[in-house]
């Protein structure tokens, strides 16, 4: 394999990441490599670290304070915890989908513009460039035909699934190259669960997706490499069909067969 | 459902306009009915020199307040939004501020007479203000009001300051906190700076409860004036007009912000609630 290209292949690579809360250790020496454009699952028992990993990808877990972190994370080729790392810029190639969905408290029309307005000087988006942004952004998540004629209504008055589609439009205007999503369906119905899986699909290509799931049909449904975690520790990265079918490791396959409680 | 809301407040909004209404009428006497008893200058009535020694008193309290309330929201944003809640700064403030506003507002009003009978002495013997020479038997304090050259006015900006200031950084810290953290979080991951979150988010989601926190602490801090006064008048003065002008101004001023503050609250903050 021609290490010279390696980096190309690779979306997010992370180098002995070690992550403390206080005292306690919550990443243990993770070593791991997501491959670009596609959908990387993580999975594993509550308490893992699989959300904290996440979470260190886009470093918004350094809000809450107490935070330690050792090791090195390379997005996109360049060491995020450089001290010439602009948050900003970070954020803005990294977006974000939380567990549940969480529109912020105006229009449907001023969420999706609200990346981009921060993102922008003062007075710089035009009203035509605006509405071009909306209805493309709209569109790729497949809520314009029926938001068209609501956007200006309050996000927070939509349904659940259209709120969390629209929390993945709202992270599009501002081109992010991954999307990292904290379990995105379990405030959703089936219906609702399927309509995000799809989505996730179609823009696959485009976007490098990692999701933290406790389902383990989604994580076998819509990724194509998954990892274990357990208790800190990266314990199996393997394609997702093999992982599910022949795992190596025995708390893999305890976890995967349901014998772990 | 939703007709039915919007009824419930346009009454309550109309309810709401009648009292405030209502509470205008006497202020408006006062000001109309305004004598100078309490000016040296009661000779020449002119419309405006009749009003203004209410208004000097009004002019001066309102001042204090809005800049003891300004100073107390910048206080809570301090302490909410900037310090962590282990730092022990944050944790001793906090602890005094829930005594501080724990205390029934007559006792800083007691507090401030009290301070300004027992301590007249040693002001007049300082020589800093200049204290009126018959100040023991009270009727000195005839010629009294919030005049900026006055020991009154001192004592009444600090006992203000402490009244307010406790009342207004607990309900600001308080309308800081229920900002729903997942509109916070979604604000950081889209790349938001902290002031960029305030300014955008967290301010607007909040302003309505910062703004009845500040009403509700000035309209306690004038309900007690106003009872101060109306002990002075009944122990103190044999000519109560300008003293009851005041009172009447004080506890009409504190009960239109009262009702103020619990209809800002009723009417928008729990309609914002809903979206948070």
């Amino acid at each position: 394999m021609n290490l010279q290209t390696m980096p190309m292949n690779y979306s997010i690579e992370a180098e002995n990441l070690n992550l403390w809360y206080g005292d306690f250790q919550a990443l243990i020496d993770v070593n791991v490599n997501i491959p670009h454009g596609q959908i990387t699952s993580l999975i594993g028992p509550s308490g893992c670290g699989k959300s904290t990993l996440l979470r260190c990808f886009n470093r918004v877990n350094e809000r809450y304070g107490n935070v330690t972190t050792e090791g090195k994370i390379e997005v996109l080729g360049k060491n995020i915890y450089d001290a010439d790392v602009s948050l900003h810029e970070l954020r803005k190639a990294v977006g974000m989908v939380f567990q549940r969905p969480n529109p912020l408290p105006i229009s449907v029309y001023e969420n999706i513009l609200f990346g981009l307005r921060i993102h922008s000087p003062v007075r710089s988006i035009t009203r035509t460039d605006a509405d071009q942004i909306v209805e493309e952004a709209l569109k790729s998540v497949f809520l314009w035909t029926d938001l068209k004629d609501k956007l200006k209504a309050r996000a927070t008055s939509l349904q659940l699934e259209q709120q969390q589609k629209l929390c993945i439009a709202r992270l599009l205007p501002l081109k992010p190259k991954i999307i990292l999503m904290d379990e995105p369906c379990s405030a959703l119905d089936a219906k609702g669960t399927r309509a995000v899986e799809e989505l996730m699909e179609v823009l696959a290509g485009t976007y490098t997706f990692i999701i933290v799931t406790h389902n383990m049909a989604q994580a076998r449904r819509v990724s194509k490499e998954c990892i274990f975690m357990f208790l800190g520790e990266l314990i199996e990265h393997r394609e997702t069909q093999v992982l599910f079918t022949d795992p190596q490791h025995e708390k893999t396959s305890d976890y995967v067969h349901m014998r772990y409680g | 459902m939703i007709c039915a809301e919007r009824i419930q407040t346009f009454v309550l909004q109309r309810i709401t306009f009648i009292l405030l209404g209502i509470v205008g009428i006497p202020v408006w006497n006062v000001l109309q009915k305004a004598d100078a008893a309490d000016t040296e200058a009661a000779s020449a009535l002119t419309p405006l020199n009749t009003l203004s020694p209410l208004l000097n008193d009004l002019y001066a309290v309102l001042s204090i307040s809005f800049l003891a309330i300004l100073f107390g929201i910048a206080c809570a944003f301090y302490l909410q939004e900037w310090l962590p809640e282990t730092n022990w700064i944050r944790r001793l403030v906090e602890n005094v501020i829930a005594i501080l506003s724990g205390v029934p507002s007559i006792f800083y009003g007691i507090l401030a007479t009290g301070i300004f009978f027992y301590s007249a002495g040693i002001l007049k013997a300082i020589g800093v203000f200049p204290v009126p020479q018959n100040i023991e038997d009270g009727s000195a304090l005839e010629l009294i009001s919030f005049q900026n050259d006055t020991p009154v006015f001192y004592i009444a900006v600090l006992v203000f300051i402490l009244m307010v200031m406790p009342i207004t950084i607990q309900t600001t810290q308080a309308a800081l906190g229920s900002v729903a953290t997942p509109i916070r979080e979604a604000a950081y991951a889209l790349g938001a700076s902290h002031w960029q979150v305030l300014r955008r988010q967290v301010i607007p989601l909040a302003f309505t409860r910062i703004l009845a926190g500040g009403c509700r602490a000035m309209s306690g801090a004038l309900a007690t004036a106003a009872l101060i006064i109306g002990i002075y008048i009944w122990r103190y003065t044999t000519d109560p007009g300008a003293f009851s002008n005041r009172f009447v101004l004080f506890l009409s001023g504190a009960l239109f912000l009262s009702i103020f503050s619990s209809t800002l609250i009723k009417l928008y903050a729990s309609a914002s609630d809903r979206f948070n």
